[in-house]
């Protein structure tokens, strides 16, 4: 028998007493579920420029890597990547100690830190001017060190090789080389959550993009920008009964992000398929992992924002410029190229006026530029329709996308640090391309990032590396011809001495 | 005397030495069993005393205890500790002591009457002391329900003593058989007292001798009022154990602080007649009165000092807290310690040892749960005390006297099982034994409506026939 039972008061306030406990404890779970699992946090930068380097733009909820095992994979397969690890990949390490690559950005989603690419990691080129010099990093220029296609290839491999349990990861995790420290719980969660997943992850982005085993290597600084998207993002069927070989031969350079105010509204990208910087922007984004789910736009605009008025870079080695020619090469560049291209005016500004230049941020017909047409073809009529469909429901829809007739002009501002040349990078060096194209050279190294300040261009004749460090690039591969962009109009019938002109004027634009 | 082979004693032998008189130096009582300070809130508001407080003592007395000493009388409004309790603050009051006391005289019992001053241990100061901060020896406010006090001047130290002199003065003009200082438990004489609590810089506080001019003050008041026949004596905590609720609060004073006392207090044969040992520097204290306590019935009644003291609501949410209600409950038990029957046994004889040295003619009396035979003639065999006080196993058995002659005990079932619940249902209801498991009945219903009848038993007869 109770002694003690609770009045009816008392009964009505202990049921009371428990429903408020329920309710607080709902809304406690709630708001941890919140805080833990829906919100997401990430690393704030007071710079725009580290923003830029390593600000997300919300790339790593979809298909980030949790920074442990990112940071465990170099070292689990390090007879493959050797001790640099990423570095293989031409990412870029601001030093010895850095933790993450300029390029990559963390993000804590669902409790764990996750890492993912954004802009910069394609957007960064260095140079050198002479062997010994350390790397200068320009942000916002082409990177020419990226091989994303070895990079993509890696983890491809990671994703079907033995070595890649979740034994071998933890124990990596846990190792002096990551220093994960991983407890009783988080082994748990590592084993039967984050493993699984990554390797699910790996396993589906295998299948998704195993049209690469067709591909050639795009080698370092080019990238094929469309045939990945089509898979990833749409789900086009990649198989050569519906993406003929030519189509799956886009690969082409990394762009230059600077000065885009006076860009917007010209043809953006190699084939000039969009007109709106922002779309372009975004569009990009999803390159680097983004989802229209995922995208952080204001981490976008951010980086919008700063590449708006970011300025072009001034040539390295003023010296390096031959000044009695720059004049004879001005009027020769005002002849020849700025119709086109625009050009510097006499108060040193970089003038992208189109209508002055009529010419410049049009789409030049394939058959007048004559460059190779692979690039041009991987991108078609469906993928831009179905491109417009991205972001449906948003302001920012994508509605620009088109397919275009060729290739598009663009402005040669900071023209120097955006070497090799022409939109598949086929053509190392300025004085190169003003050469015809049976002159120029067929068969040559990239990846290095010694200037030429002479030819205006890096180093192609690989000086200063290991041949196995250098990237052969052969024109005769399908996609990398270095044809077009030649006759009496483009400048490759004058004379040598104005040829040099030219190119001394162009290392000032 | 007789022994069983076990070493313990037959009952006839416990029962001869319980039932034995006990001979103070100007009091004598017929057996060895008193009834320790209890009521309940009874009285008139004012208070005046009334029909139910003399249905109340005459229970106890009928139940056949050799002595009633009173619940807290306070000598002064100001020195209430709950409102509806008799007083002795005024002449008018001493016809219903008187009638008290012949009531009582009728069972052939004494009646001592203990005077009191809450200080500031006033749980409810009734209205009269709304707006009056409690008098104590320290301006420190209490540190349990957070009663604020104010540091009594010299001249309000003589006018409290003057206050206990003219109530002893009316105990014995209301032809009552003595006067007992309530110097125990945490009220004004403890205060001054407690090295815990007294943190004077004055002649009255200081070392042990200051701390005890108070105290020493009154007896010499009371004398001078009552003159040297009659009984005195005083309730005193053996130890204060002043941290059992903070442990970073001081300890207060230790037994051999007390021993100096009690000495003080004997005043080369002028002073009190016996002392009455009891522990704890706060009213309740796990220590005393010793047992349980039912977080329950803290929730159901602790609400009525809410607005005493600044601690009270803190204290509540605890007490109705599903995590702070068992912790409180455990450092409760924590603290009391295993022993309940005769906790102040101990003290009770080294200070009875040390002070029949000095004047054999001063007895002790020790509270604390006694409620077995056995139990009340070993610690009077044994030299702690030479009687023993008790109130809540009588409540629970008010005829406990005519239990003990023929049995160790109650039997199990009527025992008193210390859960406290009289101590808490007092602050709203009448006060009785609550402890539901104790009655008759076959359900709870019935024990419950057996409860009622017995607690409801004390307003019987009623005044108006």
């Amino acid at each position: 028998m109770n002694y003690n039972p609770p009045t009816p008061v008392e009964r009505v306030l202990a049921r009371n007493r428990w429903s408020r406990f329920i309710i607080i404890l709902l809304l406690i779970l709630a708001a941890l579920y919140y805080l833990i699992f829906v919100n997401q946090y990430i690393v704030a930068y007071r710079d725009d420029l580290d923003h830029f380097k390593y600000g997300s733009i919300g790339s790593e909820p979809a298909n980030g890597f949790p920074i442990l095992v990112f940071k465990a994979l170099p070292v689990m397969f390090r007879d493959e990547l050797g001790p640099t690890g990423y570095r293989r990949f031409g990412m870029l390490y601001e030093s010895e100690q850095s933790e993450l690559p300029v390029g990559m950005s963390r993000r804590i989603v669902s409790g764990v830190e996750r890492v993912w690419l954004n802009c910069a990691v394609c957007h960064a080129g260095t140079y050198r001017v002479s062997l010994t010099d350390q790397p200068t990093i320009i942000y916002g220029a082409p990177s020419n060190n990226l091989r994303l296609f070895n990079l993509l290839k890696f983890f491809l491999k990671v994703a079907s090789d033995p070595r890649f349990t979740a034994d071998n990861l933890i124990e990596t995790i846990n190792s002096p080389a990551v220093g994960g420290n991983l407890n009783f719980v988080d082994r748990l969660i590592y084993r039967y959550v984050v493993f699984p997943r990554v390797q699910a992850a790996l396993q589906k982005l295998s299948t998704q993009v195993s049209f690469i085993h067709r591909q050639a290597d795009w080698g370092p600084g080019r990238v094929d920008t469309f045939n990945p998207y089509k898979a990833i993002q749409f789900n086009f069927p990649m198989d050569a009964a519906h993406v003929s070989d030519t189509e799956l031969n886009g690969s082409s350079d990394f762009p230059a992000i600077w000065r885009q105010r006076p860009r917007e509204g010209m043809h953006l990208h190699w084939d000039g398929n969009n007109t709106s910087v922002d779309e372009r922007n975004l569009s990009a984004a999803l390159g680097a992992g983004v989802t229209p789910v995922t995208v952080d736009i204001a981490a976008i605009h951010r980086v919008r924002r700063w590449i708006w008025d970011l300025p072009a870079p001034a040539f390295p080695v003023p010296s390096a410029i031959d000044g009695s020619k720059v004049e004879r090469g001005h009027q020769l560049f005002a002849e020849y190229c700025a119709g086109c291209h625009g050009m510097k005016i006499a108060s040193g500004q970089y003038d992208y006026d189109t209508n002055r230049f009529p010419r410049l941020g049009q789409v030049e017909n394939l058959d007048r530029i004559g460059t190779d047409r692979d690039r041009w073809a991987s991108y078609t009529q469906n993928f831009s329709a179905a491109q417009n469909t991205l972001y449906a429901g948003y302001p920012w829809r994508f509605t620009h996308f088109r397919k275009t007739a060729g290739y598009a002009n663009q402005p040669l501002d900071g023209i120097w640090a955006r070497s090799p040349y022409l939109h598949n990078g086929s053509v190392p060096t300025l004085r190169d391309l003003l050469e015809p194209a049976a002159a120029r050279p067929k068969k040559w190294y990239r990846g290095s990032d010694i200037l030429d300040t002479g030819r205006v261009g890096y180093r192609s004749d690989g000086f200063g590396s290991a041949r196995e460090d250098l990237f052969l690039y052969d024109t005769s591969v399908p996609g990398n011809g270095n044809g077009g962009h030649e006759g009496k109009s483009y400048g490759t019938e004058l004379p040598a001495a104005d040829k040099d002109a030219i190119v001394e004027y162009m290392k000032t634009l | 005397m007789p022994q069983a082979m076990d070493g313990t004693f037959l009952h006839e032998d416990n029962a001869s030495l319980i039932f034995s008189p006990l001979k103070f130096r100007y009091l004598e009582t017929k057996n060895r069993l008193f009834r320790s300070n209890l009521s309940g809130m009874f009285d008139e508001y004012n208070g005046y005393g009334g029909n139910t407080r003399l249905n109340w003592e005459e229970k106890f007395a009928k139940g056949g205890v050799g002595c009633i000493i009173s619940s807290y009388t306070p000598v002064a409004v100001r020195g209430r500790i709950l409102i509806r309790y008799a007083m002795i603050d005024d002449d008018d009051k001493i016809p219903f002591w008187r009638e008290i006391g012949n009531r009582v005289h009728g069972y052939d019992c004494r009646f001592i009457m203990q005077l009191s001053h809450s200080g500031r241990q006033q749980d409810m100061g009734g209205v009269e002391n709304l707006f009056k901060r409690a008098l104590s020896s320290t301006n420190q406010t209490d540190f349990f329900h957070g009663i604020l006090a104010q540091s009594m001047t010299v001249p309000e130290i003589h006018e409290v003593v003057e206050q206990f002199a003219q109530g002893a003065r009316r105990a014995r003009e209301a032809g009552l058989d003595g006067v007992e200082l309530h110097g125990a438990n945490g009220y004004l004489i403890t205060q001054f007292l407690s090295s815990g609590i007294n943190d004077r810089t004055d002649d009255y506080g200081g070392p042990v001798e200051n701390r005890a001019r108070f105290a020493l003050e009154i007896v010499r008041a009371i004398r001078r009022e009552v003159g040297p026949d009659f009984h005195l004596q005083m309730k005193i905590n053996g130890v204060d154990h002043n941290n059992w609720l903070y442990p970073w609060k001081k300890k207060g004073n230790t037994l051999e602080d007390t021993l100096i006392i009690c000495k003080m207090l004997l005043d080369d044969g002028k002073g009190v007649d016996s002392f009455h040992v009891s522990s704890g520097s706060t009213f309740p204290h796990p220590r005393n009165p010793p047992g349980d306590i039912s977080t329950q019935n803290l929730v159901r009644w602790y609400g009525g000092m809410l607005s005493s003291g600044v601690r009270t609501r803190f204290n509540y949410r605890i007490f109705n807290n599903p995590i702070g209600g068992p912790l409180f409950q455990w450092l409760w038990r924590f603290r009391r310690g295993k022993i309940i029957e005769g906790i102040n046994a101990e003290y009770s004889r080294y200070l009875r040892s040390e002070i029949t040295k000095i004047d054999p003619s001063i007895k002790f009396l020790c509270t604390g749960g006694f409620q077995h035979a056995a139990n009340i003639a070993g610690v009077i065999r044994d030299g702690s005390c030479d009687a023993v006080t008790m109130a809540r196993p009588l409540l629970a058995n008010n005829d406990l006297p005519q239990i003990l002659r023929t049995a160790n005990g109650p039997i199990k079932q009527k025992e008193c099982t210390y859960c406290n619940k009289c101590l808490l249902n007092d602050l709203a209801n009448p006060l009785g034994c609550y402890e539901v498991s104790r009655y008759d009945g076959d359900t709870f219903e019935e024990k419950w409506d057996a409860l009622i009848k017995s607690v409801m038993s004390v307003y019987q007869p009623t005044l108006f026939r």
